[in-house]
């Protein structure tokens, strides 16, 4: 009872399109992230979604049946804003039974739902305070409250936990998660953190300058990046991207030529003598202790803890690499790395696309299969 | 912060001039109370006396207990609240719109009704009294409350817009995913967080009402419906030195309760007048 599907949603402001042709199908109790950089049209979208916002065109369907003209109200969704929203001037309780004016419940059905749901919240002690008596944490379970009691049929948050201390935003990363497990209710989650995208969704969409780059699994979404904006803008530090030519049978860096794996040469055929971007996960560069590889130079250490991150560079490509905790570098020192090129992700460098002939990713097939 | 020497001089020039200022306004005002505690002997002695040698209450005690005075007084709180209240009930719908919603000529329609309150009344004074005698409103409190609401409106709409203002957009769309519609939003969730400057507006307007000399002065003729502004200028204009003592005492009084308001209120008064000029 919660399919959301969008049919090329167009929507502007005036002469700038700030969604463009927005297509996205999201099933029934699903729970998905839309990540995006600040301007992309990510809460727009939500707008749109939660009737906030008019579509310029396209439809907009809930089960199957169009809601485009449906005010607010009508649509059965609920929204849960960055700044929380509560009503100031009234009480904890009457801001969650809010939505619950227009319900056909008697005074003590409505009494009992709120209480139901400040039990599931954890907030019952608070029920008589006003909002402005609440810390933030409080104030964001009011607001998810206010959103669970009308039973909705989609969930929308934007952007929710961008006001938290960092602390705070994981413990409500899992209990939000926790939330949809019990209550099995479509969501739409927004956000510009990408770490809430990835431990969060059934799926991400990845959205930049009003359209959606790639729609997929969190696994997908890392490991495939469909386009080098998707590659750049999820995983920190960011996807490596380095350009090389493809001469047949290697890449051929500034100062070295890394051999391709066997497969490669038949997939790459039309590629020969041409530039390509090789993509690698920071986690797939190494050190190596003996000569070969990729020479580098180090620019910086990172200590982490459980890990060491060291920013090099080859020429003029900056590159990052993920180490083991105990690694010793200065700024200046001469490393070699090698690459997992069985791991790489191959871009065009004209489309920014990946290309089609994708070096199999074991794990990937495994999910999708 | 520490002040310089040249800060300090500065200090004690500005307290200079603005105490040059506050003579030239409290010097009337002086005058009247002087005269207003003065026997009828002593009115004649003009400045030579400003202080009285034989001061008494007795003007203000014959005043307080004439009846006329009573009617001017109820009359003028009557007109006064009923313009106030009017002119913000009015107000309010205007203000929300200008404040809520996109549409063109916005900016221009909001300068036109601040260019309303730029008009004297003096202009308008000849054809608002035919408009009003056409209409059939002339000699009534209703009529005159009519013109004290319109004079109010376009003040108050400027007030009352900044108070909306203030109150977040994103309370207007928790409010319709609730389900309210605009009017229901309105007065549910915008009306009761902007309550401060609803009341700020209302005395603001109570203050401006309470002065208000030109309009009742061409709508009313008949004495049982003046208020005291009228009233006074009209003894004023026909009495003679005989009663200038409790002309006074009357004038006194009727400012008491404008000025009482004033000092009472004038927190919430310079915080409506100044609200969104800076960011909080």
């Amino acid at each position: 009872m919660g399919q959301v599907e969008l049919q090329s949603i167009h929507k502007s402001f005036g002469p700038t399109a700030v969604l463009d042709d927005i297509n996205l199908t999201i099933a029934d109790k699903e729970f998905v992230v839309v990540v995006g950089p600040s301007g992309c049209g990510k809460s727009t979208l939500l707008r749109v979604v939660a009737g906030l916002e008019e579509a310029s065109s396209g439809a907009l369907l809930f089960d199957g049946r169009a809601v485009n003209a449906l005010s607010p109200g009508e649509r059965n969704v609920a929204m849960v804003f960055q700044n929380y929203a509560l009503y100031p001037h009234l009480s904890v309780a009457t801001n969650i039974g809010f939505g619950l004016r227009r319900a056909a419940m008697s005074r003590r059905e409505k009494r009992a739902a709120i209480e139901r749901i400040a039990r599931l919240l954890e907030i019952e002690p608070l029920l008589k305070r006003r909002p402005n008596a609440l810390s933030g944490g409080q104030r964001q379970r009011v607001a998810m409250g206010r959103a669970i009691i009308r039973n909705p049929a989609v969930f929308l948050f934007d952007e929710p936990l961008s006001n938290l201390d960092a602390r705070l935003r994981m413990q409500m990363r899992s209990e939000i998660r926790g939330l949809h497990s019990k209550l099995p209710t479509t969501t739409i989650y927004v956000t510009h953190d990408q770490i809430e995208a990835m431990t969060m969704a059934d799926r991400v969409v990845v959205m930049n300058a009003g359209r959606i780059e790639q729609i997929g699994t969190p696994s997908q979404i890392y490991d495939t990046p469909r386009t080098t904006f998707v590659a750049r803008f999820m995983g920190m530090p960011s996807m490596n991207m380095i350009a090389a030519r493809y001469d047949g049978d290697a890449l051929v860096l500034p100062d070295t030529r890394v051999p391709v794996p066997a497969d490669w040469p038949e997939r790459l055929a039309p590629w020969v003598g041409r530039e390509l971007l090789l993509g690698l996960r920071p986690e797939h560069l190494s050190l190596r202790t003996s000569p070969g590889g990729v020479p580098a130079t180090v620019d910086l250490t990172e200590p982490t803890g459980s890990e060491t991150l060291v920013y090099l560079h080859h020429g003029d490509t900056r590159l990052a690499a993920r180490t083991p905790p105990d690694t010793r570098l200065r700024r200046g020192d001469q490393v070699h790395l090698d690459l997992r090129l069985d791991r790489a992700t191959l871009f065009d460098p004209d489309t920014t696309l990946a290309l089609p002939t994708l070096p199999a990713d074991p794990i990937t097939k495994g999910e999708t299969a | 912060m520490v002040r310089s020497r040249a800060e300090r001089m500065a200090d004690w020039a500005v307290y200079a001039a603005m105490l040059v200022l506050a003579l030239a306004f409290l010097l009337p005002v002086l005058w009247l109370a002087s005269l207003s505690v003065r026997t009828q002997a002593e009115v004649f002695m003009g400045a030579a006396r400003f202080i009285p040698e034989a001061p008494t209450l007795d003007n203000f005690a014959r005043v307080l207990r004439d009846g006329g005075f009573q009617s001017y007084i109820w009359n003028t709180v009557k007109l006064a609240s009923l313009g106030a209240a009017g002119a913000v009930a009015l107000a309010a719908p205007a203000a929300y719109a200008l404040s809520r919603m996109a549409f063109r000529g916005k900016g221009a329609l909001m300068l036109g009704i601040l260019s309303v309150q730029m008009v004297s009344g003096l202009v308008v004074l000849i054809p608002l009294y035919r408009f009003m005698d056409r209409l059939g409103l002339l000699e009534s409190h209703f009529g005159t409350t009519l013109l004290y609401i319109a004079a109010g409106i376009p003040v108050t709409i400027w007030l009352l817009k900044v108070s909306f203002d203030a109150v977040p957009r994103s309370l207007d769309d928790a409010a319709a995913i609730d389900g309210l519609s605009r009017v229901e939003s309105f007065a549910l969730i915008t009306l009761p967080l902007a309550l401060p400057g609803l009341i700020s507006a209302f005395i603001l307007n109570l203050i401006l009402n309470w002065s208000q000399f030109l309009i009742p002065f061409i709508m009313l003729s008949a004495d049982d419906k003046w208020p005291i502004s009228v009233a006074i200028f009209r003894f004023a204009g026909s009495t003679s030195a005989a009663t200038t003592q409790l002309l006074a005492a009357a004038c006194l009084l009727a400012i008491l309760p404008a000025l009482a308001i004033f000092v009472l209120l004038q927190r919430y008064i310079l915080a409506a007048l100044t609200a969104g000029a800076v960011k909080e």
